[in-house]
């Protein structure tokens, strides 16, 4: 009838005038509509979020690591290219904002341990002393409290102390972990071991003429090798790490990541506001791969520096802009069991000699050469570790990467150790992440002062020791 | 046209002998190596080289061959933490070896870069004892009349006669005994590889090469028979298949076709595995092979271990 009309026309939700709702209506059991939300191929800022979402929720399910790397790097947009061996003015200073890095001067405090264990074979009559009574052990337990937790605290009253009782106390502190550790290092060995693969390269082998501009191919990168791989098979049977691990010469390493935002300026796109994109591209010389990651040096959350902060746009360091395949890369594939990485050796070519540096004016700048190197190339190594593990900048790391790496010419040595604290780096990620990577660095020392008629000259066993307690480095548990 | 390790034979006054000698045997045998626990190692260690190594989806010869050889390497080594002696060996890369002998009047020499020649501080000891060496003077070598014997060789002036490993190496380096000679046949295309017949016949003259130049060295130029024989080893591989040879030097003396003969022993046509797949075999929606390395032989990462070891077990 015409009533019922009427209320068909109204429809199912309407309320005719004399009905009256008793209390409130009872909620529907499932939503009558979908949920209101942007849509998706709109050109808006809302729309930009919600394919931006969808994203990020298609690279969360990705079912394999091999998967989440295709679909991170499966846009290509130009990008700047950032080379870790670079004669830019100062560029540590734009890598380290870029990364999102804190630059330490010197090596991390744990590799104290680790020191006090080789100097006291050095030392024999210190040792000789080691296995005396507790005695000795109570009070340079009580100077110093929780040494095994806080190794750089060890390190302050050992060298507050007079230098005799410290030599003592330090002895006996070590007489546990030099326990553990196996019978002690023989330094001469290894010492004629380096000087042995020098003399080879350098003197005893007769070679052509060095070719024009590589002269790093002719001698200093052949005696990396060598040095490299009879100090890796020595030293095998100190640490199982190394005994395991994979030794490869003239890997890849690549990664690729956004940090900051810009507007684009040209183009069919110009107007809008694109992240920030880099990828480094990098040819190590030597890479050590191990199955067992090493262990953290301090905490996650540790914040030991600042971030330098750059106004200017990265191409004025100069980085150029290219388009090509985002890879993300160790040094082998996902597959592989020995997916960290333990140390890298990198060598610089010609064009960064230093006499080149002395010769424009520049001698300030030869440092900076070591230290963009290894930030830069270790930022890439640990990431695609991370990333390898299933990591990336919209799930941040769980726990610390750590990596080490030696950058020289053949004849200075400087060592770095990076630790990997967090992968959040685009825009979105950084507004509310406190973490900061961390680079431990120091200055390039030279390894001996000549050769001369099958002799080396000045050999300097500080940089020796330094390399064998980087090859030595494992997790706590070996 | 002549076999390579026939002619090379007759050029070097050499006895072939198959398989590896018994000292290198006693090697590969001994349990008390621990090989099973590398065994699992090596396997990696070729999946690495022929799998995983390049961001691309298969790594080319000319990239899997070095780094295979180089984890090869680098596994042996390891192992001087069992053996320190293991220490006293250096590789040297790109040596340009020179050798000069006469041969029934024919001048001969060889020259060339010998791959990569591993050396050591000490030489190894001869394989063969002095019944075998005597009993080689009954042996007659194979001519292949009417075929002259320097068929395939290029003929040249040569004007100075250079002779030593020491053309490579200056005086007073201490790793002056080449223990192992390695052959990489790691170009991409077949037509530039060697086949195996002429790596085998390459190996055996570069070995006696270094050998002949090192016994010069040694004891003169002289010719004579060696009261110390000098035993140089070498290894060649195109990446999958192995060629195992221990050549022992008996005599410099080698003008004439009599008397005590050199002796080598080969082991040839090891594969180390059967197949590498870098991504599945699909048909028809089903995979008929596995990604993977398939039919990995132990035996043949066990004999290259003992032909690394021998000298100092």
């Amino acid at each position: 009838m015409a009533s019922l009309r009427v209320r068909r026309l109204l429809g199912p939700g309407r309320r005719w005038f004399s009905e009256t709702v008793p209390g409130a209506p009872s909620p529907p059991a499932s939503p009558l509509y979908p949920p209101v939300v942007a849509s998706i191929t709109a050109k808006s800022k809302a729309a930009k979020s919600r394919r931006l979402q969808r994203f990020n929720q298609r690279v969360h399910a990705a079912a394999t690591v091999e998967e989440k790397l295709r679909l991170y790097g499966k846009l290509q947009r130009p990008k700047y290219t950032v080379y870790p061996q670079t004669f830019a003015l100062n560029a540590d200073r734009w890598y380290r904002s870029f990364t999102k890095t804190v630059l330490v001067p010197g090596m991390p405090p744990r590799a104290a341990a680790a020191k006090r264990s080789v100097a006291t074979a050095g030392a024999t009559p210190e040792a000789g002393r080691a296995p005396e009574p507790a005695a000795v052990e109570a009070p340079a337990a009580v100077e110093a409290p929780g040494a095994a937790e806080a190794p750089g605290a060890a390190e302050a009253p050992g060298a507050a102390e007079a230098p005799g009782a410290a030599e003592a106390s330090g002895a006996a502190k070590t007489s546990e972990p030099a326990a553990g550790a196996a019978p002690y290092l023989d330094i001469g060995e290894l010492r004629s071991l380096a000087c042995d693969a020098l003399l080879q390269e350098s003197f005893y082998q007769k070679k052509k003429r060095p070719f024009l501009y590589r002269d790093q191919d002719h001698t200093p990168g052949p005696f990396l090798t060598q040095l490299v791989s009879t100090l890796a098979a020595s030293l095998s049977s100190r640490n199982p790490l190394l005994a395991a691990c994979s030794l490869d010469l003239n890997p890849e390493v690549n990664y690729y990541w956004h940090h900051g935002e810009e507007v684009v300026v040209h183009g069919h796109r110009k107007g809008r506001v694109d992240p920030v994109r880099f990828q480094i591209d990098d040819n190590p010389h030597l890479q050590i791969r191990v199955p067992k990651q090493l262990p953290e040096v301090v905490p996650l959350e540790s914040d030991l520096g600042d971030v330098p902060v750059i106004d200017h746009k990265p191409s004025k360091l100069p980085l150029f802009k290219k388009q090509y395949e985002n890879k993300v890369f160790i040094g082998s594939k996902v597959a592989d069991p020995c997916c960290y990485g333990h140390t890298q050796f990198h060598l610089l070519p010609d064009k960064l000699k230093r006499e080149r540096f002395i010769r424009e004016r520049l001698e300030d700048q030869i440092e900076v050469v070591y230290r963009s190197n290894g930030i830069a190339s270790l930022f890439a190594w640990t990431a695609a570790q991370a990333m390898y593990q299933g990591f990336w900048s919209e799930a941040d790391v769980t726990r610390p990467f750590v990596s080490q790496a030696v950058v020289t010419d053949g004849k200075y040595f400087a060592f770095f150790c990076y630790q990997l604290n967090t992968l959040a780096l685009t825009a979105e990620t950084i507004k509310n992440n406190p973490r900061k990577n961390i680079c431990w660095g120091t200055d390039s020392k030279p390894l001996y002062d000549v050769v001369e008629d099958g002799n080396v000259k000045g050999f300097n066993d500080e940089v020796l020791l330094q390399l064998i307690r980087f090859l030595l480095n494992r997790p706590k548990e070996l | 046209c002549v076999p390579g390790v026939r002619q090379a034979q007759w050029l070097t006054k050499t006895k072939l002998v198959e398989g590896l000698p018994p000292a290198v045997q006693a090697i590969v045998d001994n349990p008390a190596l621990g090989l099973q626990e590398l065994e699992e190692r090596a396997k990696h260690v070729v999946s690495h080289a022929r799998l995983w190594d390049t961001a691309e989806a298969a790594p080319r010869r000319e990239k899997y061959c070095p780094v295979l050889f180089e984890n090869l390497i680098h596994l042996c080594r390891s192992m001087s933490g069992k053996y320190p002696s293991l220490s006293k060996r250096m590789l040297a890369r790109n040596c340009r070896i020179a050798a000069t002998w006469e041969r029934e009047s024919i001048l001969l020499q060889v020259r060339g870069l010998s791959g990569i020649l591993m050396n050591s501080m000490t030489p190894i000891p001869p394989v063969a004892s002095q019944e075998e060496i005597l009993a080689t003077k009954e042996h007659v070598l194979e001519t292949f009349y009417p075929i002259a014997p320097t068929i395939d060789l290029q003929e040249v002036n040569v004007y100075k006669e250079l002779n030593d490993t020491g053309q490579c190496f200056r005086d007073g380096y201490p790793y002056s005994h080449p223990h192992t000679l390695f052959f990489l046949e790691s170009a991409n295309a077949r037509t530039d590889r060697f086949r195996p017949e002429q790596l085998r016949a390459k190996m055996l003259m570069f070995a006696f090469g270094n050998a002949l130049a090192k016994a010069k060295a040694l004891h003169g130029n002289d010719p004579k028979v060696l009261e110390q024989p000098v035993v140089v080893q070498s290894i060649g591989t195109d990446g999958q298949l192995f060629q195992f040879m221990v050549f022992q030097l008996n005599t410099t003396d080698l003008v004439s076709n009599d008397g005590v003969k050199n002796l080598v022993w080969i082991d040839s046509d090891q594969n180390l595995y059967e197949r590498a797949q870098c991504v599945p075999e699909v048909k028809k929606r089903v995979v008929v092979k596995p990604a993977g390395i398939s039919g990995f032989q132990p035996d043949t990462f066990k004999k290259f271990l003992a032909l690394y070891l021998h000298g100092t077990v």
